[in-house]
């Protein structure tokens, strides 16, 4: 193997990527199904009451309901407008505070208000938002509720928004879309165009082309599974742990790829080969999803131990010490997936044509 | 047109469609993913915030303000209650110290302690303060200075709201449908590089015979994809014939754009590159339907949005025709246009 020729190799596959339909969609499906996910499933399963109002300008009410954390909150410039807002949805419950609702309530004078609620808004939400309404109203009056609250949190775990559970599957699929699919539906479009035979007579080995369409994928892979990380906001804390999974695991997809454009025998055939095993691949990600589920499951999918470790040093702070059994794992059924891939190569190397 | 030339090749295009293999394993892993994840998903909405809470005399208003969305679980110590908490039993706990309701009495501070569990959302975390604090305030007959007239806008569906994996139902039916656009086109596309539908004109087939064929696969493939998903999810148990006859335009509809993708792609990952971001296009209005509020307006000049509209509002909302009418004309019209379109696209592309 030749690295000059691995470089040269892989030159002309990233020029070549972007006339790739799989190239791009590796690189734009990862971003958008991230924004997809979060959006649907996230809002799905959100039930942040929301609040909407009409009031006077920089009215106290309205700046004392954005602080809070319980509610969503939205000020609007007129009643239709909020009407809208709340008939389609957007808002659990509208507000209409006339003018001089500040100086009526701080005097103690009763004040009428208009709500509209929305009619599937959830019986809780309803209740939250009456009682935070209530309670904005009687701070404004200077009343003073007769309690001295402590809170204290128990038992384990730690609260995490849909966001985060979605998280794996993100990142699983940036790693396993630019990883798997891009070294395969290379290998497969020149296997069916001739040109894999064309550059084999050329003194590149397929060996070289091989470790080329490979280096491709890592790279993209890589670089995907980072820019995921940031579009959800992970602070990357511990780099050096969290890039030694990602590029391991990158290689692992990539190899894996590889493999899989040796095997199929056209872009049909691996597509639905990918197709049938994506329930394998992200497994790890969506029993992560169901905390009620037992999550020792997850551990049985090798590439647990790609998304794994990445979610314990991004979001719980782990080191490389803590995850280091982990890495290792993941670095023995990568070295099983390249061992594979260069038994299989070495056998189409020695084939004399049609690889 | 001859009807026995007509079957023979929609017989032809079924194995060529399921002997491709990605669409075959689409087609049919597709429809077991749905179903089970449908199945997975929740079947109910728990609207009802429950709190646990111990108090040696439980003050009247919590006994007073248990109504829809709030309830209270009485338990007999503070210690179990914080246990009850800590396994995740219940999301947050109240705790009122011997002598609260004295202290009241007298004007002073009642001490109150909060159990919060850790994975308690954070809005879940903020809002059991406030609830106890107003609770209190209620107690010690403080008047609230606010009248609220309310107004319901829409169907009321406390005690009756539709579970999110009813919501999704619209999307996973539409999303089979157009998937099935992509192997329709894909399929068309294959036979005009390789010259066979050419070949086909040669014989007794007419052009109207091929686009009749291709066009009662496309819709029935396409139709029957969603109707089976719809029949295994009991989707069809309100207003079925409804939403039988909006599904068989979405079907017409995605046939009619299935034929247009064919006249411009030459194979399958061709076929993508214009299918994908169309399909996208056409999946919004589903997102519209499960986050109401979350799109804009504008989502109403996407044709699909009427066919996801009368399917959701049918089955989960049981609305009837006298009120969808005017979408199923909507489809109607766009199914006409796009199918003509498409047609016209592919005669050029054939003859």
């Amino acid at each position: 193997m030749s690295l000059r020729r691995v470089g040269v190799l892989l030159r002309n596959e990233t020029a070549s990527g972007a006339s790739n339909i799989l190239f791009v969609f590796a690189i734009v499906a990862p971003v958008l199904i991230s924004l997809v996910l979060t959006l649907v499933f996230g809002s799905l399963f959100n039930d942040k009451p929301r609040l909407g109002l009409v009031g006077p300008a920089n009215s106290e009410f309205g700046q004392r309901a954005a602080q809070l954390e319980a509610i969503d909150f939205a000020a609007y410039e007129n009643v239709d407008e909020l009407r809208e807002a709340v008939a389609d949805g957007r808002e659990d419950l509208g507000l209409v505070l006339p003018d001089g609702f500040e100086q009526a309530v701080a005097e103690g004078e009763p004040v009428a208000v208009q709500a509209y609620i929305w009619g599937e808004s959830l019986a809780q939400n309803r209740t939250i938002l009456g009682t935070t309404i209530a309670r904005i109203t009687r701070e404004m009056a200077g009343q003073e509720a007769p309690v001295e609250i402590s809170v204290v949190s128990v038992g384990d775990g730690q609260s995490l928004a849909i966001g985060d559970r979605l998280l794996p599957l993100v990142i699983l699929i940036a790693v396993f879309f630019g990883g798997t699919m891009v070294p395969a539906s290379s290998l497969v479009q020149d296997r069916e165009r001739g040109t894999l035979q064309a550059v084999t007579v050329t003194p590149a080995t397929l060996t070289d082309l091989v470790f080329a369409k490979g280096a491709l994928g890592v790279i993209v892979s890589v670089i995907m599974a980072t820019v995921t990380l940031l579009l959800n906001g992970v602070a990357i804390a511990e780099p050096l742990a969290l890039y030694l999974f990602l590029i391991v695991g990158a290689i692992m997809a990539a190899s894996f790829g590889l493999f899989l454009g040796m095997m199929a025998k056209d872009i049909t055939g691996l597509m639905a080969i990918i197709k049938a095993l994506g329930l394998l691949l992200y497994a790890p990600a969506i029993v992560y999803l169901f905390p009620t589920l037992p999550q020792w499951i997850a551990r049985v999918f090798p590439t647990y131990y790609i998304i794994g470790p990445v979610i314990e040093i991004s979001q719980n702070g782990a080191t490389l010490a803590d995850v280091a059994i982990d890495l290792m794992i993941l670095s023995i059924l990568t070295a099983i997936m390249m061992g594979g891939l260069v038994v299989l190569t070495r056998r189409r190397q020695l084939q004399p044509a049609g690889v | 047109m001859n009807s026995r030339i007509i079957g023979a090749l929609m017989a032809k295009d079924l194995v060529l469609f399921f002997r491709n293999r990605f669409f075959a394993v689409v087609t049919v892993l597709g429809l077991v993913a749905y179903v089970v994840i449908y199945l997975v998903l929740p079947d109910s909405v728990d609207e009802e915030l429950t709190l646990a809470i111990y108090a040696p005399a439980l003050p009247p208003v919590f006994e007073m303000i248990q109504e829809e969305g709030l309830v209270f679980d009485a338990f007999d110590s503070e210690e179990s209650l914080k246990e009850v908490v800590a396994d995740g039993d219940y999301l947050a706990g109240i705790a009122l110290g011997d002598g609260a309701l004295a202290r009241l009495a007298v004007g002073e501070k009642a001490p109150i302690q909060i159990y919060l569990n850790a994975t308690a959302p954070p809005e879940i975390q903020d809002a059991v303060p406030l609830v106890v604090e107003e609770l209190f305030l209620m107690q010690s007959g403080q008047p609230l200075p606010l009248e609220v007239e309310t107004e319901i806008l829409g169907q009321d569906r406390v005690g009756f709201q539709i579970p999110p994996r009813d919501r999704m139902l619209p999307l996973f039916a539409v999303f089979l449908m157009i998937t099935e656009m992509l192997g329709l086109s894909s399929l068309i596309a294959e036979e005009i590089v390789g010259r066979t539908l050419q070949a086909l004109l040669i014989t007794p087939l007419t052009v109207g015979g091929i686009f009749a064929a291709k066009g009662i696969i496309g819709v029935g493939l396409a139709a029957g994809q969603a109707v089976i998903f719809l029949l295994l999810t009991a989707g069809l148990s309100q207003q079925p014939f409804l939403v039988l006859i909006a599904l068989l335009l979405g079907a017409v509809m995605v046939t009619g754009i299935g034929f247009l993708l064919a006249s411009l792609g030459r194979d399958l990952l061709s076929i993508m590159s214009w299918g994908i971001p169309l399909l996208i296009v056409l999946m919004v209005p589903a997102f519209a339907v499960i986050f109401p509020g979350g799109v804009s307006d504008w989502v109403r000049f996407i044709p699909s949005y009427y066919l996801v509209d009368t399917v959701h509002q049918a089955i989960n909302l049981d609305v009837g025709w006298s009120e969808l009418w005017s979408n199923l004309v909507v489809l109607l019209v766009f199914d006409v246009a796009v199918v003509w379109l498409g047609m016209t696209a592919l005669r050029r592309r054939v003859l």
